[in-house]
């Protein structure tokens, strides 16, 4: 397998995900079913993170391809710009679903009462999720395009949403490295920030759980899990921009793509045991109480693998 | 011509920056175990600004029902984090002498380093000095000092970024 492999496996999540998320979601808020709604927001927020390595790995896909006969650029291009939109739209999505599912692993004042998230996020998310599964369509096809002559129509295969994504992807390469010689350490700095953020409350959980600091109590402890994902957010944006001012080193960088496998990994440790109904088991630690095994061992795992994130992070610059 | 312009200033750098770059100690840090170092100095910085972070935002009122007082222990691991990030800095340091030593930003980031160290130790005696204070009065006490740590924390970061990519001189040798 190849990364031009890996972006074919990768790259029809996104797309089935956005339009099974969508389908998911109308029913949820039809039917009033929670649980429902639960694990729409759950895959939207799964498939914001699949879109990060399928969205990565199109850059090698592209590379390999370019010496084939008959290939054109600009149906690459098009494409490129189409998938920028379509992830762009699936990220704000993922956010809004964050957003949602948040009070779900809250029992409350009341533990028998259903989790209410506040309904501008539902339209929020409606629009977004909606938005994203029609550009995921563009996306889709205009990727379809690059290697299946027989589906390109007769006026080119040119489109607008492309074209639009593609000014943005030349746009973001040039503020990150041709605007100013300050914007790529002002980025790192922000990286760092974020970094900070999330080891320095997800972290601190994570050493709660694990026995350490016994005297606090798990509840309230987690109220600063929101800002650790802030702290993730922040990272994913700068990191991304870091990527789009010079892809072809990141893409083939062996550092750089073990680094987006473990933040897939711990990401998706974070989302399903601390955001979602299932960190409502441990919530009831309370001071010098012991938490459950199966807790301390996610508790482990997730800081194992967000160390192993910062320390693999700094080895990048190696792996030319 | 340019060349002799590098040569007189190089002349001007203190003699004993050539001393430590041409120490074993200095030879190896800059060989492979430079990336474990930077990277142990990363780890600490999460300790350090981390842990300092997290003490700022409860006195801001994030997770306003942890009680406040076990949160004193976070300090350990601030200095712990403050004693792993001396030891990296200082190896990373005698790798790089003259790259750090002629940086204004070196010193820009120690000084800011230091006052925010100050400001957490203000802090705390400010927050937990008075075992008799209420939790909403030892919030209102930091308020102002927590505020100052995270700018200076971040100053420091920004400091440190800035500083590994400017330089007046990378070496002694040049």
């Amino acid at each position: 397998m190849n990364l031009a492999h890996l972006h074919l496996l990768l790259n029809h999540w996104p797309i089935i995900g956005a339009f099974v998320g969508v389908g998911l979601f109308v029913v949820s808020l039809a039917a009033k079913s929670a649980d429902l709604r639960q694990a729409s927001l759950a895959l939207f927020v799964l498939i914001a993170l699949l879109a990060i390595p399928a969205y990565l790995s199109g850059n090698a896909a592209a590379e390999s391809i370019k010496e084939l006969p008959d290939l054109s650029t600009a149906l690459i291009q098009t494409h490129e710009g189409a998938a920028m939109m379509a992830f762009l739209s699936l990220e704000i999505t993922g956010v809004f679903a964050l957003l949602a599912l948040w009070p779900f692993s809250r029992a409350g004042k009341d533990p028998s009462s259903k989790p209410q998230s506040a309904p501008q996020w539902n339209i929020a998310l409606l629009f977004f999720s909606l938005a994203t599964a029609v550009l995921m369509a563009i996306a889709g096809n205009t990727g379809g395009h690059i290697r299946h002559a027989e589906i390109v129509p007769e006026s080119g295969g040119s489109s607008v949403v492309g074209a639009a994504g593609a000014e943005l992807i030349r746009a973001a390469n040039h503020v990150a490295v041709g605007y100013s010689r300050w914007v790529w350490p002002g980025l790192e700095t922000l990286h760092f920030l974020g970094l900070i953020l999330l080891l320095g409350t997800v972290g601190l959980v994570n050493i709660r759980v694990l026995g350490f600091l016994k005297q606090l109590p798990l509840a309230p402890l987690h109220r600063f899990v929101p800002w650790g994902i802030a702290g993730l957010i922040i990272n994913v944006i700068t990191g991304f921009l870091f990527f789009l001012g010079m892809p072809f080193f990141y893409v083939f960088n062996a550092y750089f793509q073990t680094k987006i496998l473990v933040i897939m990994l711990a990401g998706a440790n974070l989302l399903l045991f601390h955001c979602t109904g299932a960190f409502r088991a441990w919530e009831n630690v309370g001071p010098n109480e012991d938490a459950p095994l199966f807790a301390k061992l996610v508790a482990a795992s997730s800081l194992v693998m967000w160390v192993a994130v910062v320390v693999i992070g700094r080895y990048i610059p190696l792996g030319e | 011509m340019f060349r002799d312009v590098t040569k007189c200033a190089a002349v001007a750098l203190p003699q004993f920056f050539q001393t430590i770059e041409e120490t074993g100690l200095s030879t190896w840090a800059r060989d492979t175990p430079f990336w474990v170092i930077i990277s142990i100095h990363a780890i600490g910085m999460t300790l350090l600004v981390g842990a300092s972070a997290a003490f700022a935002l409860r006195i801001f009122g994030v997770a306003r029902d942890l009680p406040l007082a076990p949160l004193r222990r976070l300090y350990g691991i601030i200095w712990a984090g403050f004693w792993v990030q001396v030891a990296s800095g200082g190896l990373l340091l005698i790798a790089y002498p003259t790259k750090s030593l002629t940086n204004p930003y070196f010193y820009v980031k120690l000084a800011l380093i230091g006052l925010a160290m100050f400001v957490m130790e203000r802090l705390k005696r400010r927050v937990f000095g008075d075992a008799g204070l209420s939790e909403p009065d030892m919030m209102a006490n930091g308020r102002a000092l927590a505020a100052w740590s995270i700018l200076l924390w971040l100053g420091a970061v920004a400091a440190g970024r800035i500083l590994a990519y400017t330089y007046t001189y990378v070496s002694y040798a040049g």
